[in-house]
């Protein structure tokens, strides 16, 4: 398995010499070298008492860089290796207008990058060393990176770009710092040494620095601002790949320290809680102000985080406050809204991109009625809307459930403290559900139904095959989660097991585990009555008469498009209580008593995302304000430069004669 | 089976009762009891109509929104006879079941680009998401009370729990009263009978619908209705009556709500549509209070 996993990186580099009539094929056939092997070890891994250690083959002077592959790794390497192989199958027809259209060059980059970004995130999940794990974290900025800068001729494109770039950096610089905190203790820079660091010091610094660095990744709020502006970027397979599975990495950064912690279970827990229910209402809320499709999902990925970290901040309260029932019921949900936000995510982004595809913008103020020509790319946002909005018989329904059994479980024995954040997590957990469905039903209704919102009607391109194709093992795996949850809650309760203050307890024997069978049957009892009260109707509706007509209008026959709920009317009502997080703007001529004859008028709105105008942009402003006197001192003159050195070596003599270091 | 058999039996005159006394109050002698379920089976007997701009989802919307309410039937107890299906957290399932049918019945609205079906279907979707919040803060007090959390165990121990249960009853069947009414767009929130397409929430939606689909959706309608009901009447009948006295208390009860919505409707206006979010947001605002209620009850400060 290592040398198909070393052959399909190696040759990579071969792209750059094909013709461009067979990169995609080999990429397809790269990619799929990387998904067999790596999924190999995973597998192997999850039959495994012990973790599987794969040595690399790369010896340096830190010794042998070897994977090490426990349950919670295989875990994201099987999640990465699927949404990122669907996203391979889903770019052979989203990429075929820019093959003939972009240099070859261009395309290469892009398929080798998308390639390691794939192996730098399974390596990312494997990877112990320190050292070993920063480089491979910077991989996979670097390859997303260039995947998010695919049409770079757009100047926007390219900014988003960079900023990303940098703001990655900046995370990173954080999780540096945590682990050279934790080397500096210990003399040993790696995951397993923070678990003797977090047992002699205090817990709350390095999981905070661990918490912000990889808390950029994963897009919490107020750390979130590069995600709204790279998931539209990004081509749609990118786009997939990077809101389904790499933003998890962030996760699983957060989840491998958290299951090293020791102490300070109630700090860290309420941190990761309040900042997790701030990114889940604001998300939402953000997301239904919005109008582009894509910038509308990268919002949703900003509240299904928001999920997932109520879900590990109740984990750790629950530990911190002795239920380990709500710990491993809220952990469990956690990890189990990882897989589904990455499937429906990535269903969804990638329907959006069949949407782009045919119909050339993914501006919802324009589009409208495309359920008919788009009929099984509308079905599958619709399964994956559903699934967003947390409604049964889909997936997101089960680890939202989870999460909440863990919680009114909890409400019997809890003490005013827990039971305050129990609260807390319980009621933001309705409210997202209620805005979910809001912003979906939006989403839906303004993409797919009714009919076209702008003056031009689109003509439409008919989508190619593995666009469709690629949806559909997707579609199996979120109905088969929502309709069969029993049968995940074994693998989870064994990835429960690489967090040590998790293993009293056993998933599967808690009563919400337990009733997981009901849940199932209850879903199948609803497909059942689902189709016989179809059945029903199309036995009736045979014998009588079926008719069409224009839309009832109410006494009013001259009704065109121009009558439709758009977004930004359908966001109307919400945009007020909103107020204090969104920046709404209207921008338009009011007709006034004198105009019987209006001329024509333009209108247009606005929306800003105020916590990213108040907080970070006042930060950035400092910054950008004071920065420049450091530009002073690049004169331009060598030797001014030689003074530089001399100085900081003078300066670390200094220091040391005082022994401050 | 008890339970899903009383909320059938009370489907049947419910909503004939609402009617019956709206016509009593304004001077006429009004129809049948039965009346609204004629009106029914007539629908189902006719063809549909549908828009020239819908797609499969205004065919689909009508069917799987009963389905939904009638899946969130099962798991609806009669005091403390339990539900078809009961498990921990089916409270939540409840919930989402019902968000289910109300998600396609809004597309569905959406689906045959009316600008007044659109406003209707943003109405829906703004209230409910406003009411969301009541129900589920009331069911999590419920369940920090009794112990338990399905809605059979909680029913089952409510009066048991406490020697002052009966406060915690009346609030939690006030606030499930004012939710029962909100998520069945009756009056204060939504005018079914207006005549103005303005400022209808429920009915605005379906105005595209005829026929069978129409009668679907009033079927589902009428059983919600009981459904949610149940919820709330459950808090007010103790669990240690014989069971005959309790299913009259039952029906008695389920008549008088029938009743009294009646009753509201006759002699009060609809809250300005403006005003509907702070209505909505008071009921939240009461089982916030019950919740603390019950912190201070079970010593938890």
């Amino acid at each position: 398995m290592i040398t198909l996993f070393h052959l399909s990186l190696l040759s990579s580099f071969l792209f750059f010499f094909l013709p461009r009539k067979y990169q995609y094929a080999f990429a397809f056939l790269l990619q799929s070298m990387l998904v067999v092997s790596t999924s190999a070890w995973a597998v192997q891994a999850w039959s495994a008492s012990t973790p599987v250690q794969v040595a690399l083959g790369i010896a340096t002077w830190r010794g042998e860089i070897t994977l090490q592959i426990d349950k919670l790794s295989a875990f994201f390497i099987l999640l990465v290796n699927f949404i990122c192989f669907m996203g391979i199958v889903y770019a052979a027809g989203y990429l075929q207008p820019y093959i003939a259209k972009k240099r070859a060059t261009t395309i290469s980059l892009h398929l080798f990058s998308f390639l390691w970004l794939n192996a730098a995130m399974v390596m990312v999940t494997a990877l112990n060393d320190g050292i070993a794990f920063l480089l491979a974290w910077e991989l996979m900025s670097l390859t997303s990176f260039i995947l998010v800068i695919f049409e770079a001729e757009k100047e926007e494109t390219l900014k988003t770009g960079i900023n990303y770039l940098l703001q990655m950096h900046f995370g990173f610089a954080m999780i540096m710092f945590g682990f050279l905190l934790v080397k500096d203790a210990t003399g040993e820079m790696s995951f397993t040494a923070l678990g003797t660091y977090f047992a002699t010091h205090n817990n709350v610094v390095v999981f905070l620095a661990f918490f912000i660095g990889f808390g950029i990744k994963a897009g919490f709020i107020p750390l979130h601002t590069w995600l709204p502006r790279a998931h539209p970027a990004a081509p749609s397979h990118v786009s997939g790949v990077m809101s389904g599975v790499m933003i998890k990495m962030g996760i699983y950064g957060i989840l491998r320290v958290t299951s090293f912690l020791q102490g300070d279970f109630m700090v860290c827990g309420a941190i990761v809680l309040a900042i997790a229910i701030l990114s889940g209402i604001l998300g939402v809320v953000l997301a239904i102000m919005q109008h582009d499709l894509k910038r509308l999902l990268a919002y949703h990925s900003i509240e299904n985080i928001g999920i997932i970290g109520i879900g590990i901040g109740l984990s750790i309260l629950g530990y911190a406050t002795g239920d380990p029932i709500l710990a491993s019921l809220a952990m469990a949900g956690a990890l189990l809204h990882c897989v589904n936000h990455a499937l429906f995510k990535s269903l969804l982004f990638f329907s959006t991109g069949n949407v782009y595809y045919a119909a050339h913008s993914v501006n919802m103020d324009r589009l409208g009625g495309l359920a008919g020509p788009l009929r099984l790319t509308s079905i599958a946002f619709l399964i994956g809307a559903l699934a967003i909005s947390g409604i049964p018989p889909f997936n997101g329904f089960v680890s939202e459930f989870l999460i909440y059994n863990g919680i009114i479980h909890d409400f019997a024995s809890a003490g005013f403290t827990m039971f305050l954040a129990g609260l807390a997590g319980f009621v933001s957990l309705a409210l997202i559900g209620g805005l979910c469905l809001y912003c979906f039903t939006k989403a839906f209704g303004m993409t797919f139904l009714g009919t076209h919102r702008s003056v031009h009607p689109y003509e439409i391109r008919k989508t190619h095959w593995t666009m469709l194709a690629a949806l559909v093992p997707i579609i199996l795996a979120i109905v088969f989660i929502g309709i069969f949850p029993e049968w995940v809650m074994y693998p989870l309760h064994e990835s429960l097991a690489t967090f040590h203050w998790l293993t009293g307890t056993a998933l599967t024997q808690t009563a919400p585990a337990a009733a997981m069978s009901q849940v199932s049957l209850i879903n199948i009892i609803f497909l059942g009555v689902m189709v016989t009260i179809g059945l029903v109707k199309w036995i009736q509706q045979k014998k009588v008469v079926v008719a069409t007509g224009p839309t009832w209008g109410c006494g009013y026959t001259a009704g065109d498009y121009r009558h439709q709920y758009t977004p930004t009317s359908y966001a109307d009502s919400l945009a007020q209580l909103a107020e204090p997080f969104v920046i709404f703007r209207k921008e338009y001529q009011p007709i006034g008593e004198r105009d019987i004859f209006p001329d024509q008028r333009t209108f247009r709105t606005e929306s800003g995302d105020r916590i990213e105008r108040s907080a970070i942009m006042k930060v950035i402003g400092v910054l950008v304000k004071y920065l420049p006197q450091i530009g002073r001192a690049q004169t331009g003159h060598i030797h001014h430069y030689l003074i530089y050195p001399m100085l900081f070596l003078a300066l670390i003599a200094l220091l040391t004669f005082l022994q401050v270091i | 089976m008890e339970s899903l058999l009383i909320i059938l039996i009370c489907s049947l005159f419910v909503p004939g009762i609402i009617v019956k006394t709206k016509a009593l109050f304004s001077g006429r002698k009004g129809p049948g009891i039965f009346q609204p379920w004629l009106d029914i089976i007539r629908l189902l007997k006719k063809g549909s109509v549908y828009s020239l701009v819908s797609s499969y989802v205004f065919q689909f919307g009508a069917t799987i929104y009963l389905a939904s309410v009638i899946v969130a039937a099962l798991v609806v107890p009669f005091d403390k006879y339990p539900s078809l299906i009961s498990f921990p957290g089916d409270f939540v399932m409840f919930a989402y079941m019902l968000a289910l049918g109300r998600f396609l019945i809004i597309i569905s609205a959406l689906d045959v680009s009316s600008g007044f079906e659109g406003m209707g279907a943003n109405r829906e979707a703004f209230y409910s998401l406003l009411a969301e919040p009541a129900f589920f803060i009331l069911m999590g007090s419920l369940a920090m009370f009794t112990g338990y959390t399905s809605f059979h165990e909680i029913y089952s121990n409510l009066h048991y729990a406490d020697r002052y249960a009966v406060i915690i009853a009346i609030i939690a069947g006030y606030v499930l009263a004012n939710f029962t009414l909100v998520e069945n767009s009756r009056l204060p929130v939504d005018d079914p009978l207006t005549h103005l397409e303005l400022t209808m929430v429920h009915e605005v939606m379906v105005l595209d619908h005829s026929g069978f689909d129409l009668g679907l959706i009033k079927i589902a309608n009428n059983l919600k209705l009981v459904l949610l009901n149940t919820l709330s009447i459950n808090c007010f009948i103790p669990q240690d009556w014989p069971i005959v006295w309790q299913v009259t208390a039952f029906l008695f009860l389920q008549t008088l709500f029938a009743a009294g919505v009646g009753y509201v409707e006759s002699f009060r206006a609809r809250n300005k549509m403006a005003m509907n979010p702070q209505f909505i947001l008071s009921i939240s605002a009461i089982s916030l209070i019950l919740i603390f209620v019950i912190i201070i009850l079970n010593n938890k400060i």
